[in-house]
């Protein structure tokens, strides 16, 4: 069964490109069809712990999904399918279609592979097919290709061969290439090797899942690849870095007691990266970059909750890995049905969207109110179990700084709904319309996910659970309420919610009585229609102000802000391209200076000859 | 001939075949003119041919040819081995020469130069 | 079995020879004949490799004098490898220059694909013959007519590159030479087999020095680093199907005699370290020196020359899965860069300078041939599922194998640097606007259809590399089993006296 699926990735990829070609619609089906049948046949008929073997040019692979990778898989191919209906017609009218969507189908192959590899060849022969196919994401509509595409290639290729040193190593010292055996020879490896394979395995998975400061390939990234793509970009494949980085933390370094210094470091990397990102977030004008910097932030809250490793955090930390999927993959669906409707996405040039676009706009307000954490919806319960446990593993630090950068967070979500929705209706913006069906279905379905996870985390939390269990963590089930106040009596209920619905259904009960009661003496007002002191605002005024929105925040933060670690990679691009282009000048193209070469070659290796060659 | 007169002239023809290679050398690696450079490097061939065939002279030995009524003449003959070698060895030395010669009149035609320095469109 | 191994070096010179003369007789037989020839070749050595993969090795003895005084051939599962790549290298090169450029007019055509036959004939002889000097002989030949080939367009810098590659060239010969020589004065044979057995009496300072010149003589055609400053110049000038020869076929001939020199003939401990390092030393510096290149052949001679390095250093390790290693990335080597130089040549088919700039925005005039470059792309960079991966990796668990860390670290930071360079390209060809002046060539059918011959290939071996790996095995063991090299041929002399 596991073959049949991968079969039908690679079959959908091609006859993808090929139908295309002759028929658009016979080809939107095919993709479809090539997205969602694998998702039911992998909820409907995998079992985990199935195992498949192939042997390839004498290397031993070995396919399956465990429990951990269940949670992931489920990231996977819900977000995927969901960005597959709505790419159909955001995508409507671009070019190179064909391409787009076989290359849509091989990244979501090359993840569920990721998840499925139980040895270290496959998992790493699934990531590069990952990292090239988002490659060719990003480099898709062509802006920008030298730098923005090649500085990710390179970023990745760097963490991936870091990778594949260690795996290397490893295949040296175990004689396998499975992880379990990894896993279990990795005490007996003596110091050296012991520091340095989890940092090599996290360089690798930290480029993926933008961690400072391997992070400075994802603004751009993000924002160049198309938004039907980012949201699996952001959504499910920084994803991959999350669950590499948590077997290395959790399965290789699980004898590293909690306060050790390793795990600090990568608590407070990942501190520093919410910092950092959430920073940046507010400093944006583009929606795309600010949404880019965004995710980065909030893969720093889980990587804090990874590093600080207790059952807690790490519930935290997946918890809110699963919630980032689905808001952030919704966000940044909101950000392309915006650009597709009025053609840019930036926010000093649309706004007051709110009442041609409702439907996005209730999308897009659930999944801001679930990234900022307010109860009622999922981010709340993420964000409070990480608080929590870095309250009770007392890292006061920690929490000072995820506080600040939540609190700041704020202000980039307040910021993303006024730009786009909230403010004055322009006149340019008239005739804009509502996204397609097809685009909207799933941004509401998503949002509703974040409501109901909110509601019901125990969806999540049991699956969770049970990877977790196979991670070897004690069960959580039966600790929840002494984990966490959060939860009532079978684990699965926040304590809280029963209140908040109380109140909003008062709300909302009055709001529906007045309107309906005052239904036929409503009065549909424009937003001019005000009067403050007595002056009524003109017809060309513009009451809305979005540059520079944030201009006592960034002055308050710029010190801060100078240092860019983006300078100092294209400082260390450009050195080494004139090292390059010294050595190359060795080949001066005078015929005797090729001749003199090989003379003193000759003349340098006779006179040395016993230390070279060791007689 | 006797052993050390013999001795003197094996080390003779060594060092005079170990000189011609220098010169050769010498000239290949400094002098600034195409055909300069071609002669020397048929300096090195002749050379390195010397040497060759200084290698597989024995004392007193006489030619390598078998000819009837002198079918004992291998006791004494020289090794014939690096004779073949040389032979073979200046033919292609010979081919060498006149392809680099034609290579050179065409460099001339297309650079009206011969001078070496001059010829660098091709670098880094 | 339809034929001996002395067919494969025999057929293609008389060929080779025949051709201006059946040429007057018919215009078209002086591409026909080659294209024959070659693929005769090819299945000859095949089958014969199947043949040799069963039984083991086959010795033919030339010319009726039994080794070690005469001259032997050695058909084994490594040479015969090397020789079933070459043959059809060699065929694809001819499928693709049938009628390429100045190949349409008859006098052009006749030289080129003389000097084509006797190319494919002298490498072949060089990977198959048993004795020094004829291998000294065959390098000549070759030697020769990539001097010839390389020279073969008047009007652009070839004859200087060509005159460059000769200089370099003569001065190999000479040491080469000169190596033989000493070989012979100490040992007294010229067979390769009997020189392994008697290696050890000689006395070591000779053996040294004979070693150093053999490596200075052999390393230019190998291309090893301070001695191929004639390659970059050599393959922009070349034809491209030329230089995808020598990329395919002539530095695989090279690399095949510095290491059966190393391995087989002496038994110097510290050469395997020498060759380490100068693999390591030619590796970063061409790469290094193909990313600031402004000229697409010599980006790709760079290249190849650092895939060379690569493939030295995955010798040098010593052991006999390096020496598989070693065995695959040649053998993907010698698919992907003919591919790359094939493609490439169409790319800029109509430029005089051959500047990267004029790739822009190619992928949508020359579709087909554009993938073909961004498939070379991606599987000489490394990037599974294509064939450069499996390469890659087992010289890695090599490496890894012998504890090499540091060099682990240096291979895959070069990897990184290939990967910029080459994306580079890439991009443009896609993502950039072509320029006015550039004037798109479409191939011809019979160029598509080498270059997609090649590009299935790369497929195949990425999907499925256990097609070959079983050839490779067997091969690797051939090239570190030197008493069974020594036996098979000195048998083959005894049982010729009774």
């Amino acid at each position: 069964m596991i073959y049949i699926i991968f079969l039908i990735f690679i079959g959908g990829a091609v006859t993808t490109y090929l139908v295309g070609k002759i028929s658009s619609i016979l080809r939107d089906i095919v993709f479809l069809s090539t997205i969602i049948v694998p998702a039911v046949l992998f909820f409907t008929e995998i079992n985990i712990g199935q195992i498949v073997n192939i042997s390839v040019a004498g290397l031993q692979l070995q396919w399956g999904i465990t429990y951990f990778g269940y949670i992931f898989a489920l990231i996977v191919t819900g977000l995927g399918v969901m960005a597959a209906i709505y790419a159909i017609p955001a995508m409507k009218g671009k070019k190179n279609l064909n391409f787009f969507y076989s290359n849509f189908i091989i990244t979501i192959m090359a993840m569920m592979g990721i998840l499925f590899s139980r040895d270290l060849i496959s998992f790493f022969i699934f990531w590069e097919i990952m990292t090239w196919s988002s490659y060719l994401m990003v480099v898709y509509q062509g802006n920008d290709v030298q730098k923005i595409g090649i500085k990710y290639f390179v970023f990745s290729a760097v963490g991936a061969y870091a990778m594949l040193m260690a795996i290397v190593i490893t295949y040296s010292l175990t004689g396998s290439m499975m992880i379990d055996s990894l896993v279990a020879a990795f005490p007996g490896f003596d110091f050296t090797l012991q520091l340095l394979i989890p940092i090599l395995f996290l360089i690798g998975f930290g480029v993926k899942s933008a961690m400072m400061p391997l992070h400075v390939w994802a603004p751009g990234a993000y924002s160049h690849a198309p938004m039907a793509y980012t949201s699996v970009f952001s959504g499910a494949l920084s994803k991959m870095g999350i669950y590499g980085m948590i077997i290395v933390m959790v399965s290789l370094v699980a004898y590293i007691p909690e306060g050790h210094w390793f795990r600090e470091i990568i608590a407070w990397l990942g501190g520093i990266t919410a910092i950092g990102g959430t920073l940046w977030a507010v400093m944006q004008d583009d929606a795309k970059k600010m949404l880019a910097y965004s995710s980065v932030a909030q893969l720093g809250y889980i990587i804090v909750g990874i590093g600080i490793g207790t059952e807690l955090a790490m519930l935290a930390s997946l918890f809110m890995a699963v919630m980032h999927g689905l808001f952030k993959g919704t966000l940044f669906m909101v950000v392309g049905a915006v650009e597709k409707q009025t053609g840019t996405t930036n926010f000093t040039e649309v706004t007051g969207l709110i009442r041609k676009m409702p439907w996005t706009f209730l999308a897009a307000l659930m999944s801001i109110i679930a990234l900022a954490g307010i109860p009622p919806l999922g981010g709340f319960v993420g964000k409070w179990m990480l608080y929590e446990s870095l309250i009770s593993s007392n890292h006061y630090m920690l929490v000072i700084a995820v506080f600040f950068s939540s609190t700041a967070a704020f202000l980039y979500c307040y910021k993303f709904l006024f730009g786009f929705f909230l403010g004055q209706e322009e006149k340019e913006w008239e005739h804009v319309k509502e996204a397609p069906a097809m685009m909207v279905i799933p941004m509401i379905i998503m949002a509703i996910g974040t409501f109901v996870l909110g509601t019901f985390p125990g969806l999540i939390l049991n699956p969770i659970d049970a990877g977790m269990q196979e991670l070897g963590f004690v069960a959580t089930q039966g600790k929840y309420w002494e984990m966490s106040m959060l939860f009532n009596e079978w684990g699965n209920v926040i304590l809280l919610q029963p209140i908040l619905y109380g109140i909003m259904a008062v709300f909302v009960f009055f709001f529906v009585f007045l309107t309906i009661k005052g239904f036929k003496k409503t009065r549909y007002v424009t937003t001019k229609d005000i009067s403050s002191s007595g002056e009524i605002p003109l017809e060309h005024e513009n009451l809305t102000y979005s540059q520079n929105f944030f201009q006592p925040f960034y002055r308050a933060v710029e010190p801060v802000m100078k240092r860019q670690i983006d300078k100092y990679y294209d400082e260390f691009g450009r050195g080494m391209e004139a090292f390059f282009d010294f050595v190359r000048r060795i080949y001066t193209g005078n015929g005797q200076t090729y001749a003199l070469y090989v003379v003193i070659f000759m003349v340098l290796l006779l006179i040395f000859k016993d230390f070279i060659f060791g007689l | 001939m006797k052993n050390e007169l013999f001795e003197i002239l094996q080390f003779g023809i060594y060092s005079a075949s170990i000189l011609l290679i220098l010169i050769g050398l010498y000239a290949v690696l400094t002098k600034r003119s195409l055909i300069k450079i071609v002669i020397g490097l048929s300096i090195i061939d002749a050379g390195i041919h010397l040497l060759l065939v200084a290698i597989g002279y024995i004392n007193m030995g006489t030619a390598p040819i078998f000819s009837p009524g002198y079918e004992d003449a291998a006791a004494t003959m020289v090794d014939p081995v690096p004779q073949a070698l040389v032979l073979t060895a200046i033919v292609i030395g010979f081919a060498v020469t006149a392809v680099a010669l034609s290579l050179v009149i065409r460099l001339y035609r297309h650079h009206h130069t011969l001078e070496i320095d001059e010829i660098k469109n091709l670098k880094w | 079995m339809v034929g001996t191994p002395v067919l494969l070096i025999a057929i293609p010179l008389l060929a080779a020879f025949l051709i201006p003369l059946l040429g007057m007789l018919w215009k078209e037989l002086v591409r026909i004949i080659p294209g024959i020839v070659l693929a005769y070749m090819m299945i000859l050595s095949a089958s014969l490799l199947y043949y040799v993969l069963e039984n083991g090795s086959i010795i033919e003895v030339l010319g009726g004098w039994r080794p070690p005084i005469g001259i032997n051939l050695v058909f084994s599962p490594l040479t015969g490898f090397l020789t079933t790549i070459m043959t059809f290298l060699g065929f694809i090169v001819w499928l693709y220059s049938y009628k390429f450029k100045r190949n349409v007019d008859f006098e052009p055509a006749k030289k080129y694909f003389i000097f084509l036959m006797m190319l494919v004939a002298g490498a072949v002889g060089i990977v198959l013959t048993g004795d020094i000097f004829n291998q000294f002989v065959f390098i000549e030949i070759v030697g020769i007519s990539a001097y010839a080939l390389t020279a073969f367009y008047t009007g652009r810098n070839s004859a200087e590159a060509s005159f460059k590659y000769l200089l370099m060239g003569s001065l190999s010969a000479s040491s080469l030479l000169i190596a033989i020589a000493i070989v012979y004065s100490q040992l007294g044979t010229l067979n390769m087999a009997e020189i392994a057995s008697t290696v050890h009496l000689m006395d070591p300072t000779f053996k040294v020095i004979a070693m150093i010149f053999f490596i200075v003589g052999i390393g230019i055609e190998a291309e090893i680093f301070p001695l191929n400053g004639w390659a970059p110049d050599a393959y922009t000038e070349a034809p491209g199907p030329i230089g995808a020869a020598f990329a395919g076929i002539l530095v695989k001939a090279g690399i095949y005699a510095m290491v059966r020199m190393v391995f087989t003939l002496f038994d110097v401990p510290g050469a395997f370290d020498f060759l380490l390092a100068i693999g390591l030393i030619t590796l970063i510096i061409a790469e290094t020196a193909a990313v600031k290149q402004d000229r697409l052949k010599r980006m790709l001679a760079y290249s190849s020359i650092g895939q060379m390095g690569l493939v030295i250093v995955a010798f040098g390790i010593g052991t006999i899965e390096g020496v598989y290693a070693a065995l695959f990335l040649m053998l993907n080597h010698a698919i992907i860069k003919p591919l790359l130089f094939l493609s490439g040549s169409y790319l800029v088919f109509n430029s005089k300078d051959k500047y990267i700039s004029e790739v822009n925005g190619l992928g949508k005039y020359l579709p087909i041939t554009s993938i073909l470059f961004a498939l070379g792309a991606f599987a000489i960079v490394g990037l599974p599922p294509f064939a450069g991966f499996w390469s890659k990796l087992s010289v890695l668990m090599a490496a890894a194998n012998e504890g090499m860390l540091l060099i682990i670290a240096l291979i895959l930071m070069v990897s990184v640097v290939e990967i910029v360079y080459y994306f580079r390209v890439v991009n443009r060809i896609y993502f950039f606007e072509k320029s006015k002046d550039v004037v798109p060539h479409r191939p011809s059918f019979n160029a598509l259809l080498s270059m997609i011959i090649l590009g299935i290939l790369i497929i195949v071996i990425g999907f499925y590399p256990d097609s070959v790996t079983g050839i490779l095995h067997k091969a690797a063991d051939d090239l570190m089993n030197t008493e069974q090299y020594i036996n098979n041929v000195l048998s083959v002399g005894k049982s010729l006296t009774n």
